[in-house]
C-alpha cells in the first residue's frame, strides 16, 4: 500500500513550468561554416516560461533515484553536482525551491527533460528566443534589454540564486533568459570554437573533419558571443555554479498560431 | 506462489532439454553479471539497431573488448579511413582476440543511414560478423557523442563535420583508450585491445 501512495505521489508531481509559444523566426549563428547560410530559420516553437528549479529538480531524482546526487553514475557528471543541496533529496539553505537548479549536468538536464515529456531547446530556439526584448519582439532595440543584460555580464554569480518566478518577463513573456543563469542546450557540443577539446590543439583537418571551414562573424552580440564561448567550453558531465537549463517542445501539429 | 513455482519447473526443464553449449562456450560468451560499472558507457540507457534489424542497448557489447567509431556511410572524407584504422587495429591483434572483439561503428546520420544503407555499407566494406553497424534515434546519437567525446554536427549539405576518433572499451564498457585522429597511433589501439582482452 505505501508503495502505491509513493508511486501516485510520483506522478501527481509533474513539473510545473508553464509553457510560452516563440513564434517562428531566424538566428544567426555568430560562427558558422563555410557555405551555411547567414541565417538559419527556426520553426516555432514551445519553451519553459522560467528555468527548471530546485523544486523542479527535487521532484525528478525523487522519481529517478538513478539521478540522485548519491547515486548517479560518474560516466554522467563531474563530482561537483548538485553538491549545494543539503543531501540527495533535501534542498538546504543554499538551494532555495523556487531559485533556478544549477551544478547539473547535460546528461542530467536531458533525463529530466525527458522525464517532464519535454526535451532542451537548440541553440538556435534558445537564441531566438532570447533575442526577444522588455517591450518589443526584436530586442536589439531595446535599450532596457541591453542593459540589464550587461549589468549582468558584470555581475557575480551569487552564491544563493534569486527566484526564477520573480524574473522579468520578456515580450513573449519568457523570465530569466537574461541575468539569471547560463542554461544548457541539447547541441552545445557543435559550438565549435576549437576541435576536440581533449588533448589536441585546434583545428587540424585530420582530427576534425570539416572544421577548418568555420568562419568567424560580427561578434557585435557579445552576450551571445559569451554564450558561445561558454557552449565550445563545456563537456557534457560539467556543472558549474551558474549553469541551470529550461526545456523546450515541439508546437503540437494540431494547434494553429 | 504454486503457479511460479510450476512455472521455474517448466522452464528449468526446457532449458535442460535444449542441447547445451561445450562448457569452454558457454563460459566465454556469458556476460558478466550484476549492474553495469558506473564508469561505463553502458550506462547509457538507449537502444541501438543494427543492420541486421536487431535492436539492443549498447550493455549487449558487454564481455568482449570493443573497438567503436562514430561515422556515417556517405561520409567521403574521413570515415573511410576511420574503418581502414579500424580493420588495421584488427589486424594486430592475436589470432584468438580477432574474432572475440567487437568492431562497432554508430552512425551521426539516422535519417539516411537506414538498415539498409547500413547493410549496403557492410557489403561494400566486406565487413564480416564481428562488425556491428548501428543506428540510433539523434538523441541515443547525441548521448554517446557526448560519453566518447566526439563533436560533431549536421553541415547544410546533409553531411556531418565530426572529430575523428577511435575509442577501446574494455569488457565493462570502461573506455581505456583514445585514438584521436587519423593513421597512427595503430599500435597502441592494439596494445590497448590486448590489455584488456586477456584471459579474465
Amino acid at each position: 500500500m505505501a508503495c502505491v501512495v509513493l508511486s501516485l505521489v510520483g506522478i501527481s508531481a509533474a513539473p510545473a513550468a508553464e509553457m510560452v509559444r516563440i513564434p517562428a523566426g531566424d538566428y544567426a549563428p555568430p560562427l558558422r561554416a563555410a557555405g551555411e547560410p547567414e541565417r538559419v530559420a527556426v520553426a516555432a516553437f514551445l519553451l519553459d516560461e522560467r528555468p527548471v528549479t530546485n523544486a523542479d529538480f527535487l521532484r525528478f531524482v525523487t522519481a529517478q533515484p538513478k539521478w540522485r546526487r548519491s547515486r548517479i553514475a560518474p560516466v554522467f557528471t563531474d563530482e561537483a553536482y548538485l553538491q549545494h543541496w543539503a543531501g540527495d533529496l533535501e534542498l538546504g539553505p543554499l538551494a532555495p525551491p523556487c531559485a533556478p537548479v544549477v551544478r547539473v549536468s547535460w546528461f542530467a538536464a536531458r533525463a529530466y527533460a525527458r522525464w517532464a515529456g519535454k526535451r532542451l531547446a537548440t541553440t538556435a530556439e534558445w537564441e531566438l528566443a532570447a533575442a526577444a526584448g522588455f517591450t518589443r519582439a526584436d530586442g536589439k532595440n531595446d535599450p532596457e534589454l541591453k542593459h540589464a543584460v550587461q549589468q549582468w555580464i558584470a555581475w557575480p554569480v551569487p552564491a544563493i540564486l534569486p527566484d526564477a518566478k520573480r524574473a522579468r518577463p520578456d515580450f513573449n513573456g519568457v523570465r530569466g533568459l537574461h541575468g539569471l543563469v547560463w542554461e544548457w542546450v541539447e547541441d552545445f557540443s557543435t559550438a565549435m570554437v576549437t576541435g576536440e577539446s581533449r588533448g589536441d590543439s585546434g583545428l587540424d583537418r585530420d582530427l576534425f573533419c570539416g572544421a577548418g571551414a568555420v568562419g568567424s562573424r560580427d561578434p557585435g552580440d557579445y552576450a551571445a558571443f559569451m554564450r558561445l564561448a561558454l557552449r565550445s567550453s563545456l563537456t557534457a558531465r560539467h556543472t558549474t555554479t551558474s549553469l541551470g537549463f529550461r526545456c523546450a517542445r515541439d508546437v503540437p501539429e494540431d494547434s494553429s498560431p | 506462489m504454486k503457479a511460479t513455482a510450476w512455472l521455474c519447473t517448466v522452464l528449468f526443464a526446457a532449458a535442460a532439454m535444449a542441447a547445451p553449449p561445450p562448457m569452454e562456450d558457454c563460459c566465454k560468451e556469458a556476460p558478466p553479471a550484476g549492474p553495469v560499472s558506473a564508469r561505463s558507457i553502458y550506462q547509457l540507457d538507449a537502444t541501438f539497431c543494427s543492420d541486421t534489424g536487431q535492436c539492443l542497448p549498447l550493455a549487449a557489447l558487454r564481455g568482449r573488448p570493443v573497438v567503436l567509431a562514430m561515422f556515417f556511410a556517405s561520409c567521403g572524407y574521413a570515415c573511410p579511413r576511420l574503418v581502414t584504422d579500424m580493420q588495421a587495429i584488427r589486424g594486430r591483434l592475436p589470432a584468438e582476440l580477432r574474432d572475440r572483439a567487437a568492431y562497432v561503428l554508430v552512425s551521426f546520420d539516422p535519417d539516411r543511414d537506414t538498415p539498409a544503407a547500413l547493410a549496403d555499407y557492410r557489403r561494400q566494406r566486406a565487413l564480416d560478423g564481428a562488425w556491428m553497424l548501428l543506428r540510433a534515434d539523434s538523441g541515443a546519437v547525441a548521448e554517446l557523442a557526448a560519453l566518447l567525446g566526439v563533436k560533431y554536427r549536421r553541415e547544410p549539405s546533409g553531411n556531418f563535420a565530426h572529430s575523428n576518433l577511435i575509442t577501446i572499451l574494455n569488457p565493462e564498457g570502461e573506455i581505456v583508450h583514445r585514438r584521436e585522429g587519423l593513421g597512427g597511433g595503430l599500435d597502441e589501439a592494439a596494445q590497448a585491445v590486448v590489455a584488456v582482452g586477456k584471459g579474465k
